[in-house]
């Protein structure tokens, strides 16, 4: 009887480790990238959403063969803060075996994850995050192939020079600016920025206010800027600030010729808290949206139907799209470089030259010595009946149309 | 000469906000000595149920404090019985506690909302009255007039009424009003209860004004405990203009040096009283020890 149950326990023990051994053949067979993201906590909402924009690309680059000639396996992890993304990164790499790393919107959180993948010698490819210093790290795995501060701070500058200038009938010469921001190094390095490139172009930057996020009251702030009474009010900074500083604009009657928001204020928050009729008129830089014409964005239609097909509902914010994009150049890098080895990735990235308007979002790829795709940019939306249109470039735009600019 | 008015309308009305926020906070720790970590969560609280009675019941967000301001009632009881009375005797545990449950709300909220910004609307919040160059928003209106009716109850009930008597006999010496015949830990619950509606019409009132976030009630407790300290510990009047002390200093400094460096300011002025007043403005001296003091 012992004798049977010794056997039978062998058998049994010998017949797991073949399965164990099959598994890890068969999961040999998948390309696994581990997506770095916050999927619980207070901002799960965009890291889902991001994830999302994953998935379709998995499902669009399966379509076409996959990676290296195996299906792309997506695997979740979860990273709300730094500590978390290295948590992540070391269970996918090792555990897991993950081939390769894609992720976040989070600066914080890529930057603790990319150098924990770097450990692994694993790529680490940026699709959303915007703070500079990630790619000015020239970390040799990193690689960032959207848009980043710099792009937004310049594309709002653009939108001044550009478009609201000659719809307020002013030579930027005669063109008055107030640049408001939230005070941490985010709002402050892009106020900086479009400050310089403003001065270059001989527009008059009437003053600078920085706020804390946080702030309960922000009377001051527009006290402050309306007394300057500029043509711009261009804020930088985060959903709560946003909504006061518009909810306080509106109680103290500040109504600037043109509002110009970077980065935030394009949601169904800033929507719900001000009203259709609150925002409108409100311009928003912020990832491209699948409204964009198909001339600016080839393929944004087929990506916005391939979303509804697949999650039943709308993009709840665009940065999936972005996300979308970046995994489909990252397929194409590694399937270039004919590995996933940072170094081979790192070599191909050169010989990308793809022109401006190639992929849905209407980015290029051209990648710079730090690895930072220099042909990605957002795009400028309005408020108009309570839909965010895009509004610019006007090739973007396509027959949208600015409103409410210089009657 | 208009924005000086503008400034000092804009302080006014911060203040009330710092106040109201402080008013409760300030009543909890005067009377049953407890600095509570988890009041900004209740004012939290109090918003997303003003949020949920439009949302459920379609209730403008002002008439929902007759069933937020109760419902925080209870659970203000409800924590001071089975929370913080178990540990009576362990003064640096219910701190504790109370930070316990400041992270339980925040993440409970957090979980059920994900993190999404909500709006509560009101038919008043877009109100603005205009008097020339100076503009007042209703619903910022509101809450002054709240927190001044607040402040001249809540004075009038701890002096006019038996309650309020045998509260402050409680604030002053537990011993001694338990052997008058008050009932201590009766009295504990109901200020808990007072101190919890309290932050719940906070909320209420502040709903309108602000997007609400899990995290928001953080925003408002810094404040709130320089308002309090600086006013003067367990002191009514003390919580009622330390606000307003606190919002006119916000205000100019905000305007006429930079939004940057008010908080600097305030805390600036805040250590100053704390050297030349331990005890607060309008605290009475030695009011910041009796915590420390044995006793029960």
């Amino acid at each position: 009887m012992m004798k049977l149950t010794r056997r039978a326990a062998l058998a049994g023990a010998a017949m797991a480790l073949c399965l164990t051994a099959g598994g890890g053949a068969s999961a040999q067979e998948t390309f696994k990238v581990g997506t770095i993201n916050p999927y619980s906590g207070p901002l799960a909402l965009y890291g889902g959403e991001v994830n999302r924009g994953y998935e379709l690309a998995a499902d669009a680059v399966n379509k076409n063969g996959g990676i290296l000639g195996r299906q792309v396996e997506i695997l979740k992890g979860d990273a709300t803060n730094p500590q978390e993304g290295i948590a992540a990164v070391e269970r996918l790499a090792t555990r897991e075996n993950a081939d390769a790393f894609i992720g976040t919107y989070l600066s914080a959180v890529a930057g603790a994850a990319s150098e924990t993948a770097l450990n692994y010698n694993k790529l680490y490819w940026d699709t959303n995050a915007l703070a500079t210093n990630l790619t000015e790290r020239g970390l040799p795995n990193y690689v960032r192939s959207g848009p980043y501060s710099v792009s937004f701070a310049d594309v709002s500058i653009d939108l001044i020079l550009n478009s609201l200038a000659a719809k307020l009938g002013k030579q930027p010469g005669d063109l008055t600016v107030w640049l408001e921001h939230e005070e941490s190094v985010y709002g402050t390095s892009i106020a900086e920025h479009q400050k310089e490139r403003l001065e270059a172009a001989g527009v008059k930057v009437l003053g600078i206010g920085a706020h804390s996020y946080k702030s309960i009251d922000l009377t001051d702030s527009v006290l402050r800027a309306r007394d300057a009474n500029p043509d711009i009010w261009v804020q930088t900074g985060y959903v709560p600030d946003g909504n006061l500083l518009l909810r306080t604009a509106r109680d103290q009657g500040f109504k600037p010729k043109a509002t110009v928001f970077v980065g935030t204020g394009d949601t169904k928050e800033t929507l719900e808290a001000m009203g259709a009729d609150g925002v409108e008129g409100l311009l928003v830089v912020s990832y491209p949206r699948p409204d964009i014409s198909e001339a600016y964005g080839p393929g944004s239609k087929a990506y916005l139907e391939a979303y509804r097909a697949k999650y039943g509902e709308d993009p709840i914010a665009p940065q999936s799209m972005a996300a979308f994009v970046g995994f489909k150049i990252m397929a194409s890098a590694i399937n270039k470089a004919g590995s996933a080895e940072p170094e081979a990735v790192s070599g191909v990235l050169g010989s990308f030259d793809e022109p401006l308007r190639t992929y849905e979002t209407g980015f290029g790829a051209k990648f710079d010595e730090n690895k930072q795709n220099q042909r990605a940019y957002p795009t400028v939306i309005q408020w108009q009946g309570g839909k965010q249109i895009t509004v610019f470039p006007d090739d973007a735009a396509g027959d949208n149309k600015m409103v409410n600019i210089g009657n | 000469m208009s924005a000086f008015l503008n400034i000092i309308i804009v302080g006014l009305l911060l203040g009330g906000i710092y106040g109201l926020v402080s008013m409760g906070l300030n009543l909890i720790f005067g009377v049953v000595r407890i600095v509570n970590f988890a009041q900004g969560e209740l004012v939290m609280l109090g918003m997303y149920g003003a949020y949920l009675s439009w949302y459920l019941l379609g209730l403008d967000p002002y008439l929902s404090a007759l069933v937020v301001v109760p419902c925080l009632f209870v659970l203000g009881v409800i924590i001071q019985r089975f929370v913080l009375q178990p540990l009576q005797n362990e003064p640096s545990m219910q701190i504790f506690a109370t930070f316990g449950l400041l992270i339980l709300f925040q993440n409970v909220v957090l979980a059920i909302t994900r993190g999404t910004g909500y709006s509560v609307h009101s038919d008043v919040s877009g109100v603005v009255l205009s008097i020339g160059d100076i503009n007042v928003s209703l619903s910022r209106l509101f809450v002054l007039v709240t927190v001044i009716v607040v402040a001249v109850g809540a004075n009038w009930f701890l002096h006019s009424t038996m309650y309020g008597k045998a509260v402050r006999a409680v604030t002053q010496d537990r011993r001694s009003a338990r052997l008058m015949g008050i009932n201590v830990e009766l009295a504990f619950m109901l200020t808990f209860g007072v101190g919890s509606a309290l932050a719940g019409l906070a909320g209420v009132l502040l709903a309108p004004i602000y997007t609400l976030s899990p995290q928001i009630g953080g925003n408002f407790i810094l404040a709130a405990f320089a308002v309090v300290v600086l006013g003067g510990l367990g002191s009514v009047w003390g919580a009622f203009f330390g606000g307003f002390i606190i919002g006119f200093i916000e205000a100019f400094a905000g305007y006429y040096l930079s939004p940057e460096l008010k908080h600097a300011i305030w805390f600036l002025v805040f250590i100053a009283v704390l050297i030349v007043r331990p005890g607060g403005l309008f605290g009475i001296a030695g009011a910041e020890e009796v915590g420390l003091r044995e006793q029960d």
